[in-house]
């Protein structure tokens, strides 16, 4: 009998079946995949085997005991979720051996020198940058992620390890880096669960995967013996192309942004035109500055030097205000940070975008607020059991949705698109370049910020790559092939986050 | 998290009875509310009398005003620990008008709203653009004003307030008092503003997310300084209406004005982080605190032991709240 066992567990909650008659077997020494498009119920479902959250029916076995005898049995599995969640201002070593109980600093005195002793063995096991006397948020973003997993491992009793979409943050290198650990942690006979959206992640570290659709297990599978398009058929329920280009086909208009000497704060004398009709593309390497100078573009950091000239007037600097009011939106890759009001209903988070459509004499029609707000839900086909629900209830891709559908309710003339599709499963983001694509068939000026090279590729007429906060090239993207764009990326540097 | 195909089919028929009574807002408070009621009334003889009702109104009337101003800035995500002072500032500022200076007493009162308007939006000023925490900012603020309120009174009150201004603080419209009419009018107006308008949903956004509320182009820092400034407006006018009741600026006027009013919009649901709650929880709040301290001075508790015991039992409110609200949110 497998080491893990779900059989037949159901979850429901009010308006949503989540999980429906869930499948499972993951042995030891094995990497298990799961996959599945965004609101599938991988989230759910992990939530259900940390025991975090009670199941309906169904039995979950592990080490074949049952854990509704025995809830202790959770105790053997270990979760990394998605979300840093760490203690910034506490060193390493304390946020290494939280809770202190579990890791075997049970004594009503913590020995700090033995702390200190035995986090540099974790940081060494797992290859973490950092000294055990650090603050935690002053080391990077991919060893705190490293150090979730380490901390994972403190815990002396884990035998499966959970990782949910561990690499979203991390830079090829980085993710070379974690996939080490993974593969030792197997070896060791531990029994790893993967999710990531990333298919080349999949397919190099998964032993086996399963396929979630709609809340029901699609199938299960040895990864040896599956086909990177058999897998996106399961998980899609149908065909989707990945050689389809989304290039506009209209010829690009007048000039309607254009950027002259702009420096800032981690971006030195950026200058570049956008037309109508076009998608521009940025690349670069994670830190290259495409977001802190879109950033500055949009005013949201305010740039030191610099002229932008939007729609042949100049625009007023470090004013995100100025810049909605003459058309221009930038839809930041921080979803979470930047995006959703979470406590506010997806009736409103959609709502406030439109206020000066629903209220033009000040006060709101809630009739006129209903009639927009339908057609985005109904047009983005966002999934949500009421309009009245809190948006931080809804899935990370339906949250998305609700940001980009707002966003085009406004009609804007230029669009910053930071990382359009980052944390999106294969079938939203088939959905997100078609928006783009016949929003700039309709005159709006696209900026297109992405880390991977071939999405731009299918996308952008034309690119602009940024090395080290400078502008280093731009390519006709018919004209050009992939060799010379990632020249221009890496500039002298090496290669990092290029795809 | 969610089943896609579930998500289309599920009916909301299917929520239970608890979790959509859960859902209703401030139906916990609102219920609270009743209960203290008709409990005070079965407990005290006294408490349901016109004479009792008229002071529990006048009483929430100014705590109440002020009340508003503190739960805007609350869902804003902001405090303001300076709003007694600011209350207590103007009141005397306006005696020294009226009686020492002899001015015209409207013109007075106008003035009066005025500074507090201004002292208001003086602390969001600095909140924005020094970047400086509203909590900590304003408990030196208070000092600020409580101190300019000794230098120009020496803690002495000024009496002799003309009668014209009194009959703001001791009249009555239709049997109610007129500062409660004020207290209605001013909530009206406020929750309004708070459901219908774009700046009350700008309101709410800004405390939900302030980053994500930039990058929507909101003009963040300014709704900022104006909720400030209305905040300020509201204590100001408590405190001048506090003077027109007394008849005399007392120096003291304000200093009951600043926790209440937190722990009032606490209790009606606003919460401290901000971009929840609204207005009318807030006063349903100070409705409550005001008939449990009513209560008390009716059973004739030792007046040494009344501040023990309200606060004990606004405790027991607000924990009430919260228990009964994860218990039903349990059922759904």
């Amino acid at each position: 009998m497998a080491f893990l066992r779900v059989q037949g567990i159901r979850k429901e909650f009010p308006g949503v079946v989540a999980l429906d008659n869930v499948d499972l077997e993951i042995e030891r020494g094995t990497v298990h995949v799961f996959a599945g498009e965004n609101g599938a119920g991988k989230s759910t479902l992990i939530r259900a085997l940390t025991g975090i959250m009670p199941v309906d029916s169904g039995t979950i076995h592990i080490d074949g005991r049952d854990t509704a005898e025995d809830k202790s049995l959770f105790d053997l599995v270990a979760y990394v979720p998605q979300e840093l969640n760490v203690f910034p201002h506490m060193s390493v070593a304390e946020n290494l051996f939280m809770p202190f109980d579990k890791s075997g600093f049970g004594g009503a005195v913590l020995s700090g020198s033995r702390m200190t002793r035995e986090a540099q063995e974790y940081l060494d096991r797992f290859d973490i940058h950092a000294r055990p006397d650090q603050a935690v948020g002053s080391i990077a973003v991919s060893d705190r992620q490293l150090l979730q997993i380490a901390r994972a491992a403190t815990k002396k009793s884990f035998q499966i390890l959970i990782l949910d979409e561990p690499t979203t943050s991390l830079t090829t290198k980085e993710i070379e880096r974690l996939f080490k650990i993974i593969r030792q942690l197997r070896d060791e006979g531990k029994a790893i669960v993967f999710v990531s959206h990333k298919m080349d992640e999949i397919f190099e570290i998964g032993t086996t995967v399963t396929v979630l659709r709609n809340g029901q297990t699609v199938g299960h599978r040895a990864m040896d013996e599956v086909t990177e398009p058999e897998l996106i058929r399961m998980m899609s329920g149908g065909e989707i192309r990945l050689d389809q280009t989304f290039l506009p086909e209209t010829e690009p208009g007048e000039p309607i942004l254009t950027v002259e000497h702009l420096s800032g704060r981690g971006f030195t004398d950026a200058s570049f035109t956008l037309r109508r009709g076009e998608i521009l593309g940025f690349a670069g390497l994670i830190g290259a500055g495409r977001s802190e100078l879109m950033q500055g573009v949009f005013g949201y950091k305010k740039p030191k030097h610099g002229r932008i000239v939007l729609k042949g007037e100049e625009l007023r600097l470090g004013s995100p205000a100025a810049s909605v009011a003459g058309g221009v939106l930038y839809l930041s890759e921080e979803r979470k940070l930047h995006g959703i009001l979470p406590t506010l209903s997806v009736r409103e988070n959609i709502g406030i975008s439109v206020l000066d459509q629903t209220a033009p004499s000040g006060v709101i029609s809630g009739s006129r607020e209903r009639s927009i707000v339908g057609s985005v839900i109904d047009d983005y086909d966002i999934k949500t059991s009421s309009w009245e629900k809190k948006i931080m209830f809804l899935s990370g891709g339906n949250q998305q949705k609700a940001i980009i559908g707002r966003a085009m309710a406004r009609r804007p003339d230029v669009l910053i698109f930071d990382e359009p599709t980052r944390g999106i499963d294969v079938r939203n983001k088939v959905e997100i370049y078609k928006i783009m694509k016949s929003l700039a068939e309709e005159g709006v000026g696209i900026i297109m910020i992405s880390s991977e090279l071939a999405e731009l590729k299918r996308c952008a007429t034309r690119i602009i790559t940024m090395h080290d906060g400078e502008i280093s090239g731009e390519f006709d993207t018919m004209t050009t092939d992939a060799d010379t764009l990632v020249s221009a990326i890496i500039g002298s540097g090496e290669l990092r986050h290029v795809v | 998290m969610s089943s896609e195909v579930a998500a289309e089919t599920a009916s909301p028929a299917k929520r239970t009875l608890a979790s959509r009574i859960a859902a209703v807002p401030l139906l916990g408070v609102f219920t609270a509310l009743v209960v203290i009621f008709v409990v005070s009334c079965m407990l005290s003889p006294h408490f349901l009398t016109p004479y009792n009702m008229t002071i529990i109104s006048r009483t929430l009337a100014f705590v109440g005003l002020v009340t508003l101003g503190q739960s805007m800035l609350m869902i804003l995500g902001e405090l303001d620990l300076s709003l007694g002072a600011i209350a207590g500032l103007c009141g005397v500022v306006g005696g020294i008008m009226m009686v020492q200076m002899g001015w015209n007493p409207w013109l007075s009162f106008a003035l009066c709203l005025a500074l507090g308007t201004f002292c208001g939006m003086f602390n969001g000023f600095l909140v924005v653009a020094l970047r400086l925490h509203s909590l900590v900012l304003t408990i030196g603020m208070a000092g600020v004003y409580g101190g300019a309120n000794l230098v120009a009174t020496k803690g002495v009150a000024i009496t002799g307030i003309p009668d014209a201004i009194r009959v703001l603080g001791n009249s009555k419209l239709y049997g109610v008092p007129v500062p409660f009419v004020i207290l209605v009018v001013a909530l009206i107006v406020i929750t309004f503003m708070a459901v219908k308008t774009p700046f009350g949903r700008y309101l709410y956004a800004i405390g939900n997310n302030p980053p994500a509320a930039r990058m929507l182009g909101i003009r963040v820092d300014t709704i900022r300084v104006l909720v400030f400034a209305a905040a300020g407006f509201l204590s100001a006018l408590a405190g001048m209406l506090m003077v027109a009741r007394l008849g005399t600026a007392q120096p003291s006027i304000g200093e009951g004005w600043v926790l209440a009013p937190i722990a009032a919009s606490v209790i009606g649901g606003v919460a401290t982080t901000g971009g929840v709650g609204s207005p009318i929880g807030a006063i349903l709040g100070a409705a409550i605190i005001g008939i449990i301290e009513n209560i008390i001075v009716l059973f004739g508790v030792s007046p040494y032991w009344q501040s023990m015991v309200s606060g004990a039992i606004v405790v027991l409110a607000i924990s009430f709240d919260s228990i009964s609200r994860r218990y039903l949110r349990r059922e759904g």
